[in-house]
């Protein structure tokens, strides 16, 4: 069955880490995030707001093969965990990886989950901060 | 700061409108067509255009920060997306202090849609100056 196929195949990524993505936080993303979010407090002309992290890399990763599976993403959750404040120029690396990936069915039909976690580094090699998600294809 | 289980933070009221969700889109580099193409949305079986899941949690962020000021940091916050919002109507933020333990204080919030229901609801920990 396709389906499986699918499940089984991203299965087989959980725990493998994806190529780390590195980038500046530059101070015209700062400001041009805080202001899609609308949040106007100048401290976030220097520091990063609490979700800004997921604008510099991908916040999810290995998912295009799971759009076999149903017809449409749905994010479910976020975990948002700050070590140290982010701040303008910091040179940050993201690695991401699958922690998880299960089906449910229930009475509107399939749901497959896929749970990916994301580490940011500094540049100093201090983790600064760490991203949990949860995808779900329907 | 004093402190108690069961204290109610400020609400923050957020008017997200479609230009702000291009805005967000773009701000983030998350150009899914459900958040800004109509036809596109509808084709998903959505009602139209929502909000970014991550958006409704940067206006949690933005709930707790804004209380918080300087007194504090915001050390860790969860959401889960429970339903579908969609632009042109009030998405009301709200958090309420669950436990105090020292400098660490839990708090849950939530995102209501204009119907009263909670659409992300979540939890926050932060540390507070002693």
């Amino acid at each position: 069955m396709a389906t499986t196929t699918v499940v089984d195949r991203l299965r087989a990524r959980i725990g493998v880490a994806a190529p780390p993505v590195s980038a500046t936080v530059e101070a015209g993303h700062l400001k041009r995030f805080a202001e899609a979010i609308g949040d106007s407090n100048p401290r976030w002309l220097s520091e990063a707001p609490p979700t800004f992290l997921v604008a510099i890399a991908p916040t999810s990763i290995h998912l295009a093969e799971a759009e076999e599976y149903g017809k449409g993403w749905l994010n479910g959750g976020n975990r948002f965990e700050s070590i140290e404040p982010v701040k303008v120029g910091d040179r940050i690396t993201a690695t991401g990886k699958v922690v998880d990936v299960y089906e449910k069915t229930g009475s509107s039909g399939s749901l497959l989950f896929i749970i990916f976690e994301t580490e940011y580094v500094n540049q100093h090699g201090r983790p600064v901060a760490r991203l949990r998600g949860t995808a779900i294809r329907r | 700061m004093t402190l108690k289980a069961g204290d109610e933070i400020p609400e923050l009221v957020k008017h997200p409108t479609t230009r702000q969700l291009v805005q967000y889109a773009g701000a983030q580099g998350d150009f899914y067509e459900i958040h800004y193409d109509q036809d596109f949305a509808r084709s998903v079986a959505l009602p139209g255009v929502i909000l970014h899941g991550l958006l409704k949690a940067a206006f949690l962020g933005q709930l707790v920060t804004e209380w918080l000021g300087e007194r504090g940091t915001l050390k860790a916050f969860e959401v889960s997306y429970r339903g579908i919002d969609q632009p042109g109507r009030p998405y009301r933020c709200r958090g309420r202090v669950t436990k105090v333990d020292g400098d660490q204080v839990e708090l849950e919030v939530w995102g209501e849609d204009s119907a009263g229901n909670r659409t992300t609801v979540g939890t926050a920990t932060v540390d507070v100056k002693g």
